[in-house]
């Protein structure tokens, strides 16, 4: 093992991570938002993603407005699966047990659509700010990685100042604390739900769309995400959306430096027990909080 | 009680009598029918009895269909062998894992089998020297009971219902038992039960060997029926396709089960005829089940009937 | 400690988050008797309840019941040792009908394994019978008999407590403990619940009662008011009124 086969390993770990940490931050804070296990957060990541490519490729928008574009989708799926059937069944007090079922289903329409609509290929996007690479001791590093890992710390930060500084954030907070004690203080707690929905949706649909460069996306990707997703916010105490960007980094680390010199399809055997184990040994996450609740 | 026997008649004799009525590949779909059936067994008496939703059935599925590839083919014993490795290790492997999974609960405890079924699957991909990855193994016997062998569906069909049907009534026995008992007791209210002496930590462990026992089985019927295994069907879709079963047919409900496999065996290859969109649409018959009938199709008819019960009461009064 | 007292507890304190819910509480519940602990809100007689029963592990002194130590015992092996407990909202099997709710209480009394129940050996039917006959003799005792097929979730407030408590008592309990059992009954069922308690002590069952209801407390022979996690006084219930602390702080006279 030599020096720089780590650092790639770091640096691989950081990326993979970061997104990651972008579906685990969406799932944890629609988790906070309304209890529910978004089982298709997966999907956000694959709509964004796909969206893009086809406003780049299709409509021949310019780069950003194509990624902006991408968001929006997430964003807007996010408010319609609130819209039409969360707030259905949460009116009916379904089970926790339903909710996930209802989202798996989901999970299933939307993968079976993008292989409908768009087909089984994967797709790349051009890397964010060129195709340069950067040698740091033997290890190859591309731009596109070192502005992933500035947009995710950058988003992170804008995420807790929304969370903490806005009256929407504060609105949100409050619903997702106490429903009852909030609505007595005039705060529409079915609106802020399907906010935390916009807000999941976009976020994962932004990790989709920063990871496209690396990984090309396909169909099939959605529910490998949720799964990574999962972890992460899991790692970071899953009430905790800025623990969940913690949780994805440390799961990407964990799950490359794990793999060093053995096949790179045991990254997922690393991660999902790592998974497994840290929901058995440490319920609150790796940052110990409280506020875990299973059902 | 003599209608319900003359109806139980009547079911019996359509069922002897349809492999010889249908055409070849609705007799297969029956067959994988039945095959589904045993799976969705289990994963039904831990979700309806147990409140737990198990995504890991496929991994057993999976430990199956291997153990019954590779013995009858890489080591050339009997099949029977293969039925029973297979069992003894989802077992042994439900135990061990099942004690520390099981002390999770709710969303916790459904991702965890997930994650369990992600894990499993991607190591039958990777342990290619004994499932044969990708490529798989093939060339697995028919079954051959003593001297009579099991080659074409309709005859494979009487086989895999015959199993199917002495699993219902295990299943059955369960639910009747004492340990059905304590297992609706602990659905109910699991802190009242463990003040009853109810031990829920064995309880549950039990009932996931149980439900592995069956997932192992099926498995095993599946790798004779196809005579080849490959890792594309012991995925993760597969694990949620088999959760599906009990969610749409009811999950308290032994007809039920029968009711979510055929769900699970027909529809989409109804659905197929419609062209590509056909996973659209069965991702939508999904959520339309979960959102509309929430205690699947057997839940809703018990509904009905009672309702209709009711209203024949009032007119007679 | 007096050789027949079938639970005693000595010294035991709990807090919760550094705030001392109970301090130093030692007392005996002979064989036979029938104890009342009574106390106002936050006096710690949840608390306490729930370490007996198992439900809590307490952070100090000791507890034995019929002289073996208790504290590290699992709630169920607690349960087959006799100690069993009601609780406070009447915890009922919804779903169940009434006399599977009291076959639930006998599961206990017998052992199958799960293969003998799949396989419905002649062991697991013969089992099931026994457990059968005994819920159905329990249901007469209990005068349940005509609700016995209804689901528990249709029982009212006093039916679902004498439920719980046949539940309990048909696995032949030698303690039972019972947490505010006349809340939420009318006077009519007090009544009723105080007969029953009184009958099943004639049976031989010790009762730890927890209640802050006077007049069922009345059935216990000796009663311990418990203030901010101490005993400050012990006695029968008439002794217990003139006390000039309890009177104080609990009777606010």
């Amino acid at each position: 093992m030599t020096l720089s086969l780590v650092l790639q390993a770091i640096f691989a770990g950081v990326t993979n991570g970061i997104v990651y940490a972008f579906v685990g931050m969406g799932l944890s804070a629609i988790f906070k938002g309304s209890r529910v296990i978004n089982a298709m957060q997966g999907e956000f990541a694959v709509i964004g993603a796909m969206t893009t490519v086809l406003l780049l490729t299709k409509s021949g928008w310019p780069y950003p407005a194509a990624i902006a574009g991408g968001v929006l989708a997430g964003a807007l799926v996010g408010a319609f699966i609130e819209v039409a059937f969360v707030r259905y069944m949460a009116k009916k007090n379904a089970s926790e047990d339903s909710f996930l079922l209802l989202t798996i289903g989901l999970a299933l329409t939307l993968s079976a659509s993008i292989l409908f609509f768009i087909g089984r290929d994967g797709h790349l996007l051009p890397p964010i700010g060129g195709e340069g690479v950067l040698l740091v001791l033997d290890a190859v590093i591309q731009f596109h990685a070192l502005w992933l890992i500035a947009i995710g710390i950058g988003a992170t930060l804008l995420l807790r100042a929304f969370c903490h500084r806005t009256t929407v954030g504060l609105s949100m907070m409050a619903a997702s604390i106490d429903a009852d004690g909030a609505a007595t203080t005039g705060i529409n707690v079915g609106r802020m739900r399907t906010y935390t929905f916009i807000l999941g949706g976009l976020l994962g649909a932004l990790g989709g769309i920063l990871v496209t460069p690396l990984i090309s996306v396909d169909y099939t990707l959605g529910l490998n995400l949720t799964l990574k997703g999962f972890a992460a916010a899991v790692l970071g105490g899953l009430t905790n959306p800025l623990g969940a960007a913690v949780g994805g980094i440390t799961l990407g680390l964990v799950e490359s430096l794990a793999i060093i010199g053995i096949s790179s399809s045991y990254k997922d055997v690393v991660a999902f027990s790592v998974l497994i184990i840290i929901m058995i040994l440490m319920p609150n996450g790796i940052l110990g909080r409280a506020g875990r609740r299973g059902g | 009680m003599q209608s319900r026997l003359l109806w139980i008649a009547v079911a019996l004799v359509i069922w002897a009598a349809l492999p010889f009525f249908v055409p070849r590949n609705i007799a297969d779909l029956l067959v994988f029918t039945g095959i589904y059936t045993i799976a969705g067994l289990g994963i039904g008496l831990l979700l309806g009895h147990c409140g737990i939703v198990n995504l890991a059935q496929a991994t057993f599925y999976g430990l199956g269909a291997y153990a019954s590839a590779y013995c009858t083919v890489m080591m050339g014993l009997p099949s029977i062998v293969g039925f029973v490795a297979g069992a003894a290790i989802s077992m042994a492997l439900a135990y061990v894992i099942g004690r520390p999974i099981l002390r999770l609960t709710g969303y916790f405890l459904a991702l965890g089998t997930l994650a369990l079924s992600a894990i499993a699957s991607a190591l039958f991909f990777e342990w290619d020297w004994l499932t044969g990855g990708t490529l798989g193994i093939g060339g697995i016997p028919k079954l051959n009971l003593f001297g009579f062998v099991l080659d074409r569906p309709s005859r494979y069909y009487f086989f895999v219902w015959i199993v199917a049907f002495a699993c219902m009534a295990a299943a059955h026995n369960l639910v009747d038992s004492r340990s059905g008992l304590m297992l609706r007791a602990m659905r109910d209210s699991s802190t009242a039960a463990a003040a009853l002496s109810v031990d829920l930590q064995s309880l549950r462990t039990r009932v996931f060997v149980v439900c592995a026992l069956f997932g192992s089985l099926a498995g095993s019927l599946f790798a004779h029926h196809a005579s080849f295994v490959s890792t594309q069907s012991f995925g993760v879709d597969r694990s949620i396709s088999f959760l599906l079963i009990p969610v749409i047919g009811g999950a308290t409900s032994i007809p039920g089960i029968v009711v979510g496999a055929l769900f699970v065996t027909f529809l989409p290859e109804f659905l197929s005829k419609l062209g590509d969109i056909h996973q659209i649409l069965f991702g939508l018959a999904l959520v339309a089940v979960v959102v509309l009938l929430p205690d699947g199709l057997m839940g809703a008819f018990g509904r009905l009937r009672t309702r209709l019960a009711a209203r024949q009461g009032n007119h007679a009064r | 400690m007096p050789a027949n007292a079938i639970l005693a507890l000595k010294e035991v304190g709990h807090s919760f988050g550094g705030l001392a819910v109970l301090r130093s509480v030692t007392f005996d519940v002979p064989e036979g008797g029938i104890i009342g602990l009574i106390g106002p809100n936050g006096s710690g007689k949840t608390t306490l309840f729930n370490i007996v029963s198992g439900y809590i592990r307490p952070l100090a002194g000791a507890i034995t019941y019929q002289g073996a130590p208790l504290v590290r015992e699992s709630i169920q092996r607690r349960g087959t040792a006799g100690l069993v407990r009601t609780f406070q909202t009447p915890q009922v099997f919804e779903q169940m009908t009434v006399l599977e709710n009291i076959m639930v209480g006998c599961t206990k009394l017998t052992r199958t394994t799960m293969l003998q129940d799949l396989l419905r050996t002649p062991a697991a039917r013969g089992q099931m019978r026994e457990i059968r006959q005994r819920a159905e003799a329990a249901c007469e005792r209990f005068q349940l008999g005509n609700l016995r097929d209804l689901p528990a979730a249709s029982l009212t407030a006093g039916q679902r407590r004498i439920l719980e408590i046949a539940r309990a008592v048909v696995g032949e309990p030698r303690l039972l403990l019972l947490d505010e059992p006349s809340s939420g009954l009318n006077a009519q069922e007090i009544e009723n619940l105080r007969e029953w308690i009184v009958r099943l002590n004639e049976q031989g069952i010790t009762v730890l009662l927890v209640s802050h209801d006077m007049g069922l407390m009345t059935v216990a022979r000796t009663v311990h008011t418990l203030y901010f996690g101490e005993i400050i006084a012990s006695g029968d219930m008439a002794a217990i009124q003139r006390d000039p602390r309890v009177r104080e702080v609990y009777l606010g006279v």
